[in-house]
């Protein structure tokens, strides 16, 4: 049996024969349980060229910070075995321009965003997070990139400092009234410390993993293959990684999880979905299969219809240990 | 842009590394042009290894067949696996990706510049460019004899044209960069397309410094998305006196200006 408490309940909404695909983590309702990863969709508009981005469960955007951040020095990129660094070294061209162009563009397309926000210190991320506050009702969550570094802390992400995590998560939620993800990295020992923490601060949800930490050696050069020397790892290769890290924290139920790591297809959703995440993201996928997003929901819908399975939620957390 | 599939019509090796592969599609027939290039998945269908698709120019458009081609030199596993495709099976690609190269606006000469594998986006411009009835010149330079082949697409276009050979096997001994400072004043009034390693670039700067001609540079730069999502293919280019900004090669490229590229 599923376990119906104030975190963890859905809605039978059930329409006729087709089954329902939407989940709620806290008090975000979504469509389908399918989310664009921040940094792999811009905030909709270019995919839109593929598919209708509007059927997504919500499109995260690139993470935002208070000024334009130019990033790393090429090459940013470096394909490794069934997966890829990226140091992009979180190139944004500011909140404002967020605002004042980007929004605009994806509400036209009717696309449900979720703002991605971060901040070299508590202080941008509650700057930043006032100016989104600007936006609140045109947005449906904020998602604070807790892997980006702590600069004020000698540069180790703020995920590892579950205090940090607290504090931040915190102010950002009173700042904005409306429902604020942690984002964690898979990089330290304490996700569920960190996890806990995010709930004590406010948090509605969790969003887990960030890319793990990595690099790759040219052996003609003797160089580092990424112009930023360390970068982060995506793709197939993570996703048992990002399997186990969602499970190490849906089974201390702390907070409702959107699972992402190497996620592809439907059948590796579902994965997610099994080890009790409410939803997931798909990221690097995007990269190579532009209309991934919709596939995972066709194939998500035709199993359920097959298996006739009636809601989606029957699904989650049914992993049998 | 669209995901596209094409029944592949031939794979043709020009050399031991140099491959054409020609591809069925009236989609990039119609909407492609001189400076684009496609995406396409090196690998089997949904086999996820390797996982990038890989960015080729469009090296010729046939309208008239509705077939395109590309030219590409075996590199790594990918354009290994392209190079073992043959003729009937589907090439899963995108297209057609970048920004077009404007050749109305231009001097009525214009002068083509390749390095190795750089020749081959410089084609199309050549052939555009020819059936505008511009007088268009190509330079290219090559390390070995192994693109001799490429020469008679080239002769069939009926294009003015020099090689350059590191070797001396074929064509003239020398570096192509070279030959154009050697030529500077016959190539006064062109217009000038290169395309190349980055050395051979560097040095085409430095020649053009200080003179009026406008030369456009096709950029390559490792990629993720190739739809201008990921930020993953930037160069640095001058912003101002001293600034720079990074630039997507996906998407505000694959040409610039040349005059303006900072190389590291
Ligand atoms: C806009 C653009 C147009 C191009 N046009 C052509 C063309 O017409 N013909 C041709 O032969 N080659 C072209 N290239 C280079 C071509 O994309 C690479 O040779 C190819 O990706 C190598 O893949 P691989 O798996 O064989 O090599 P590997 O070295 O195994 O590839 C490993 C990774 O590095 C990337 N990579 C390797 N070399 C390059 C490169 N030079 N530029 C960008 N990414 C690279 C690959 O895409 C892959 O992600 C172009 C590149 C760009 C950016
Ligand atoms: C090129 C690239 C850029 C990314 N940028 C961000 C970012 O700005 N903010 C963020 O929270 N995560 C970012 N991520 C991480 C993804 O959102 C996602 O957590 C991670 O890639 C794992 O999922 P995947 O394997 O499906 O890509 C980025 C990932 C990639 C590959
Ligand atoms: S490859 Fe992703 S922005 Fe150019």
């Amino acid at each position: 049996m599923i376990e119906q408490n104030s975190l963890f309940s859905y809605e039978t909404d059930t329409i006729g024969n087709e089954s329902s695909l939407s989940v709620r983590l806290g008090r975000i309702k979504l469509d389908n349980p399918v989310i664009a990863c921040s940094g792999t969709f811009a905030y909709g508009v270019e995919y839109s060229q593929f598919y209708n981005t509007a059927i997504l469960g919500a499109v995260t955007t690139k993470s935002y910070s208070l000024k334009p951040i130019k990033g790393n020095p090429p090459p940013r990129i470096c394909e490794t075995a069934s997966g890829m660094l990226n140091s992009i070294g979180l190139q944004n061209d500011g909140i404002d321009m967020f605002i004042k162009k980007h929004l605009r563009k994806a509400e036209k397309l009717g696309i449900k965003i979720i703002l991605s926000i971060f901040g070299q210190d508590l202080e941008e991320f509650r700057k930043v997070a006032s100016r989104a506050a600007d936006v609140k009702e045109r947005i449906i969550a904020v998602e604070l990139n807790l892997s980006c570094p702590n600069v004020k802390k000698g540069g180790m992400a703020f995920s590892a400092m579950p205090d940090e995590v607290e504090k931040i998560v915190s102010s950002t939620v009173s700042i904005l009234n409306i429902p604020v993800i942690a984002k964690l990295s898979p990089n330290y020992q304490n996700l569920v410390e960190a996890a806990m923490a995010a709930k004590k601060g406010g948090a509605e949800a969790l969003s887990v993993i960030n890319t793990v930490v990595g690099m790759a050696v040219d052996i003609e050069t003797f160089r580092p293959r990424l112009g930023n020397v360390l970068g982060g790892l995506s793709g197939p290769a993570v996703k048992p990684i990002a399997l186990a890290k969602v499970y190490s924290l849906t089974r201390e139920k702390i907070l409702p999880v959107i699972g992402m790591g190497g996620i592809f297809s439907w059948q590796d959703a579902l994965e997610f979905l099994l080890v009790g995440a409410s939803a997931v993201g798909v990221g690097t996928a995007n990269f190579i299969q532009y209309d991934v997003g919709k596939k995972i929901i066709e194939g998500l819908r035709n199993y359920l219809k097959e298996k006739k399975i009636y809601n989606i939620n029957e699904l989650i957390g049914r992993l049998r240990t | 842009m669209e995901l596209l599939s094409g029944e592949i019509l031939s794979n043709e090796k020009y050399s031991d590394n140099l491959y054409r592969m020609e591809i069925f599609s009236p989609y990039i027939c119609k909407n492609a042009t001189a400076g684009q290039f496609i995406n396409v998945k090196c690998s089997p269908e949904s086999v996820l290894d390797p996982l990038l698709r890989r960015p080729f120019g469009i090296f010729d458009i046939e309208e008239k067949f509705n077939v395109f081609s590309i030219l590409y030199r075996v590199k790594g596993r990918g354009t290994k696996f392209l190079s073992e495709l043959k003729r009937g099976d589907i090439l899963d690609f995108a297209g057609p990706m970048g920004n077009e190269i404007d050749l109305n606006g231009n001097e009525n000469n214009i002068l083509l510049i390749g390095g190795g594998i750089g020749i081959a986006p410089l084609y199309l411009i050549a052939k555009l460019a020819g059936g505008m009835k511009k007088n268009v010149f190509f330079a290219a330079g090559f390390k070995d004899n192994s693109y001799l082949r490429w020469e008679k697409d080239l002769i069939e276009l009926k294009i003015n044209h020099a090689v350059l050979t590191e070797d001396g096997s074929w064509g003239e001994k020398g570096l192509v960069s070279d030959y154009v400072w050697n030529n500077i004043r016959s190539f006064k009034n062109f217009d000038i397309y290169c395309c190349g390693p980055r050395d051979m670039l560097k040095t085409l700067q430095n020649i053009y410094k200080d003179r009026n001609n406008k030369v456009t540079a096709l950029l390559d730069e490792r990629m993720a998305c190739g739809v201008g999502v990921c930020s993953g293919c930037v160069v640095k280019l001058r912003k101002g006196k001293r600034g720079f900004s990074y630039k997507k090669v996906c998407k505000d490229g694959p040409a610039f200006n040349l005059g303006e590229v900072i190389f590291d």
